[in-house]
């Protein structure tokens, strides 16, 4: 890439010799009015907008130099017609005239021209206020019209694209802007163009219409009001609302968004401009499925169980319950007899204070975040210990980095790593794409290996031997290198080609693309997160031995479960490990063994927050039942608040001021957005006024607690297993006075600034150092020209975040080589088949209630491969049972051709289907019968 | 000084047999200029549908913030206004309106006009918000046929355009 210089309108600048004109003269500070070009897209040259005048210098033939005038200056020759600047790239000595009367007559009659067709409905039109027609027409158009007014063409609106896009005919300039975005960025070819001449217009291609997760993004970038979306259809005018910054919490990408607010109301998300994280993308998750920010039926006051019933209580009388409780049964059976489970979406200042509740006050490790369902995520550490380094930037990604996909679907599972990775191809990186089953990515892929399902374990030893191979040289401070070799000898190549059905070919092929990578970064997802650390180290060893650790631009990236699985994580809201990582002694009980102690009364009180463990699995009611005392912090009443003895009014994202870490480690901040409900407080707020009134409660403790615990336990029937006589708090608890001192943030930014002390990692990621990443003075929706290039994006003046940097890139990191134990569920003759759950983005998920998406959740459906199903008897539409060792499952026969045979794919997260009931494990085996009718 | 009594009286006298200029209001109202601008009325086309299209155009121009308008989208079966977007709330706070008549001006409709009525007082302040209802001229009092730009939603595609040479 070189340097030139060209000329805009008598101003030199220098600039890459790969922008095209536009791009140019922007860096000139000079406008060239356009509308099919978009700087994210190709440029087509459509619409004849962008028309310039455009000289070069004349070139003497003989010497090949630029001829010059009798001043020395070079002379110019200006092409004989306009040039349309979003197709021509700039050349060394290039004259740009963008001012001149020709160039006006141009933008002046295409304008003419665009309004010819355009039915002028700007007071009904949503994008009515923030569009480039407005704009532009405004700027360079004529002011007047020859055109006769009732020769107007029209055509019937609303016509819908899509039940969440609307497009409007009459509007739309036919720049194809769209259309490219789905074909090119997106991979969804869902739209085109139909008809000719006047009817000419565009149309979705797919069943069903406009089937694709990015389909939102189209309405940012029409650059008139032609697509706009159903959710926002006729809420409000774009001047009316307040741009609030704020972050998509449903998946670990963590996009950055605009929660645009009217009276206290949510009228729609926006996309926020982050270059490392989403780019001005949005999947329609996080633009459609945030409806449940104002859900009906939300809880708004404490509620205590007062004669069987829940009833509506005061603050004061909600804590002074659960302190009375907790501190009672902690006296009774010890901090060992309480547990605590969250929820990943919560932000980091709840999840610390929640641990450091449970850990300083309570005396408690049984903290976990998941809720023990088999098939559930293990706990992920190694994806931070050889996590992409600090400063990755995956925008800048192209020529020269290798991405392996593994055991993941990012479409499904975090939508806007497609578009992401995708980007990486276009810009000549390689992308390995390796899953039992195809997926999306597949056509993007520059290699797919189709393993089959449980040779995992086989194909990653496979490659690390090949790789291993051509290593001369591994870093310092490796460790298990020798019993890597060890397991790496007993692998044969031949062997794990038989087993996975991959020809050693392609094995060796993805070996020499992971060994060419100057970037190496790793991504993967359920199928490997479902397995834990057996499986994701082995894709640490491959950065290990590349020497690729602890580097920008090079790494793992787990796509973990929602927004902030990463924080929970980092705050230690885990049995094994405190915040930071930092081991612990003695392990708590994970949320799978919470269950069982429950029902054998070792368990007696737990604090849920925003956790519903009732609607994931059915289980846990009895054990939830058999507890003496049960805390439910929630937003609305959950099969789980339900059964709580006191619920408590928690808040959601756009409600209260917080930060959350998402899947590459980078901490973002959303702000509130909304006033919360009556009573409801800020969940960390709520958890620390829970930790006052239990240091207020141990005071007291000795005088009170033996009636309350002889009333609690006693109440429910099961006193008299002696636990008053073993009294072991097991905690090393601060005394009380220094503890209590610690209890009293007045603003979440202490509860930040605490963390910034305590966790290693977080150093210095304070409030203020977020807010100083700010990419422009001022918030709001952008003044300046990027407007009209680039859509309705919104600048990032919130910040973009900071990295926490990856367990590898700490001074003393040692990396382990040593392969982990195989974890294989083997294969019998009663269960021959591989259960493959599918994590599905749009599933039966609170966070989705009352969204256009619901439409969106498929019926359950259990898919087989064509012959395994012609073997078995079964047509696609018929009822089939599966069984597995934990029961059996009935659903409709789905018959697809690409499925590896010896498996049944089922989407996961679905009530009609709920395939976690028959899960036994991480892999789980099944058998498959038709049902007959 | 009789004659200034005299005088004084003749005054008096002259004004007790001409038209008075009091006006006994209430019972007698003092009509306004033409173009005198009272209380807001908004305005029905010929066929009693409402001119008003929920646009917020005239809330935008609104120097003091008196007009909220919540839009939503018309049934396309019984539809408020022609088009496909309707005002579903429209109030006008009459105590922050200085009648400036912006609103009028800003309308592309002429859906909201400024009219004759001036008894505007009330006993509390939340009275002073005059609701949609309160507004909307009653359905047989429309007038002027809907221009073709708010026609669009019933017309067919109509022919290329004719160019004559
Ligand atoms: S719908 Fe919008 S983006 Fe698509 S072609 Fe028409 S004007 Fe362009
Ligand atoms: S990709 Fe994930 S974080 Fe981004 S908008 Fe979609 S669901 Fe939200
Ligand atoms: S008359 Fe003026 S002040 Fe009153 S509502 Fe209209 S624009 Fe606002
Ligand atoms: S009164 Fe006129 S300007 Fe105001 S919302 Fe209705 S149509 Fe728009
Ligand atoms: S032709 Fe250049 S912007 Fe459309």
């Amino acid at each position: 890439m070189a340097e030139i210089i060209i000329t805009v309108d008598g101003v030199q600048i220098t600039v890459p010799d790969t922008m095209n004109v536009v791009d140019a003269a922007r860096l000139a500070a000079t406008q060239i009015p356009v509308f099919c070009y978009h700087p994210r897209l190709p440029a087509v040259g459509m619409c004849r907008m962008c028309m310039v005048a455009i000289g070069m210098p004349r070139i003497d033939r003989d010497t090949r130099q630029p001829m010059l005038n009798e001043h020395g200056k070079p002379i110019i020759q200006m092409f004989p017609k306009l040039q349309p600047a979003c197709t021509t790239r700039v050349a060394d000595g290039m004259v740009v005239i963008t001012n001149s009367e020709e160039v006006k007559f141009a933008q002046n009659g295409v304008l003419e021209f665009l309004l010819t067709s355009h039915p002028l409905d700007c007071p009904v039109c949503d994008k009515g206020g923030e569009c480039p027609l407005q704009n532009l027409t405004m700027e360079w158009g004529p002011g007047n019209s020859r055109f006769d007014y009732s020769d107007k063409v029209h055509f019937e609106k609303p016509y819908k694209l899509g039940d969440l896009i609307n497009l409007d005919r009459e509007r739309c300039i036919l720049c194809s802007r769209c259309v490219r975005f789905q074909d090119d960025l997106a991979d969804d070819s869902v739209l085109g163009f139909d008809q000719r001449g006047r009817k000419w217009h565009i149309i979705s291609k797919s069943d069903p219409p406009f089937d694709s997760k990015f389909s939102g993004n189209t309405t940012d970038i029409c650059p008139v009001g032609a697509l706009t979306t159903s959710d926002f259809r006729f809420r409000a005018r774009a001047w009316e609302l307040t741009s609030v910054p704020s972050l998509c919490n449903h998946c670990a990408v963590g996009c950055n968004t605009t929660l645009d607010m009217r009276h206290n109301q949510l009228q729609r998300v926006m996309p926020r401009d982050n270059a490392a994280v989403n780019d001005i993308w949005i999947c329609d998750k996080g633009r459609f499925g945030h409806r449940f920010i104002e859900r009906e039926h939300r809880l708004t006051t404490p509620l205590v169980r007062r004669d069987g019933q829940l009833q509506p209580a005061t603050w004061d009388e909600a804590l002074d319950v659960i302190a009375t409780n907790l501190r009672a049964i902690q006296a009774a059976a010890g901090g060992a007899a309480l547990a605590g489970l969250a929820g990943e979406h919560l932000a980091n200042e709840d999840l610390f204070l929640f641990q450091r509740l449970f850990r300083e006050v309570l005396g408690s490790n049984n903290l976990d975040t998941r809720t023990g369902v088999p098939g559930e995520y293990a706990l992920d550490d190694v994806g931070y210990q050889y996590g992409v380094g600090v400063g990755t930037n995956l925008m800048d990604l192209g020529k020269g980095t290798a991405v392996l996909v593994f055991g993941a679907d990012p479409e499904e599972e975090a939508p806007l790593y497609m578009l992401r990775l995708r980007q990486i191809v276009t810009q000549g990186g390689s992308l390995i794409v390796a899953n039992p089953r195809p997926t999306k990515l597949d056509r993007s892929a520059t290699q797919t290996l189709h393993y089959r399902p449980d040779s995992e374990r086989e194909v990653l030893l496979a490659l690390l031997k090949l790789v291993s191979a051509e290593t001369k040289q591994i870093p310092q401070r490796t460790t298990g290198g020798a019993e890597l070799k060890g397991t790496l000898e007993q692998t044969k190549l031949d062997a794990v080609a038989k087993l996975s059905g991959l020809e050693q070919a392609a094995l060796a092929q993805a070996a020499q693309t992971i060994l060419a990578a100057e970037h190496l970064l790793i991504v993967y997802g359920a199928d490997v997160l479902v397995h834990g650390a057996s499986l994701s180290a082995l894709l640490a060893n491959l950065l290990i031995l590349r020497g690729k650790v602890g580097l920008a631009n090079s790494g793992l990236i787990p796509l973990l479960a929602r927004g902030n699985s990463r924080g929970a994580l980092d705050m230690g809201v885990r049995p094994d490990k405190a915040a930071g990582y930092a081991p612990l002694k003695q392990a708590g009980l994970t949320a799978r063994e919470m269950w069982p102690a429950a029902l054998a009364g070792k368990l007696r009180g737990m604090y849920l927050m925003g956790s519903d463990p009732v609607a994931s699995y059915a289980p846990a009611r009895a054990a939830l039942d058999a507890l003496a005392f049960l805390v439910v912090q929630d937003t609305t009443l959950t099969a789980t608040a339900q059964l709580a003895d006191v619920v408590l009014p928690g808040t959601n994202v756009a409600e209260y001021d917080a930060t959350y870490t998402n899947a590459e480690r980078r901490v973002q901040r959303a702000r509130l957005a909304r006033k919360v409900y009556d009573a409801s407080k800020p969940n960390w707020e709520i958890v620390q006024a829970v930790a006052q009134a239990l240091q207020g409660e141990l005071v007291l403790a000795g005088a009170a607690s033996s009636t309350t615990v002889t009333r609690t336990v006693g109440g429910n029937g099961k006193s008299g297993d002696g636990v008053q006589g073993k009294l072991t708090l097991t905690t090393s608890t601060a005394s009380p006075v220094a503890a209590q001192e610690s209890w009293d943030y007045i603003t979440v930014g202490e509860v930040a600034a605490d963390i910034a002390d305590l966790v290693p990692g977080y150093a210095g990621i304070t409030h203020t150092a977020l807010a100083q990443t700010a990419q422009t003075k001022e918030w709001g929706r952008q003044a300046n020209e990027d407007y009209f290039y680039d859509g309705t994006s919104y600048t990032n003046a919130e910040g973009v975040g900071l990295q926490v940097p990856a367990g590898a890139e700490l001074p003393k990191a040692t990396f382990d080589l040593t392969p982990p134990p195989a974890t294989k569920v083997p294969a019998s003759s009663t269960y021959p088949f591989a259960l493959l759950v599918q994590t599905l983005a749009y599933r039966n998920d609170p966070f989705l209630h009352d969204s256009l998406l619901q439409s969106h959740i498929p019926a359950g459906y259990i898919a087989l491969n064509t012959a395994d199903a012609a073997q078995l008897g079964i047509a696609a539409g018929a009822q089939v049972q599966l069984t597995s060792a934990a029961g059996s499952l009935r659903g409709t026969a789905r018959v697809v051709p690409d499925l590896p045979a010896g498996c049944v794919l089922v989407p996961g997260g679905l009530v009609d289907l709920p395939v976690a009931t028959i899960q036994t494990g991480a892999l789980t085996r099944v058998a498959v019968s038709s049902v007959a009718e | 000084m009789i004659g200034d009594l005299v005088k004084g009286l003749a005054t008096t006298v002259r004004y007790m047999f001409r038209k008075p200029v009091t006006i006994e209001y209430p019972e007698v109202k003092r009509p306004v200029r033409e173009r005198f601008r009272g209380k807001h009325e908004l305005k029905r086309f010929e066929n009693g549908m409402e001119r008003c299209i929920g646009c917020s155009l005239c809330s935008a121009a609104c120097p003091s913030d008196a007009i909220l308008v919540v839009p939503a989208e018309n049934n396309p079966q019984q539809p408020n206004s022609p088009g496909e977007r309707y005002a579903a709330t429209y109030e006008i706070n009459m105590l922050r309106c200085i009648f400036c008549g912006y609103c009028e001006d800003a309308c592309p409709t002429n859906a909201i006009v400024l009219e004759h009525q001036y008894e505007l007082s009330y006993y509390d302040r939340r009275a002073s918000i005059y609701t949609k209802d309160m507004l909307l001229v009653p359905p047989d009092q429309g007038h002027g046929a809907i221009p073709p730009v708010l026609e669009q939603v019933n017309r067919t595609p109509s022919p290329p355009a004719q160019i004559e040479l």
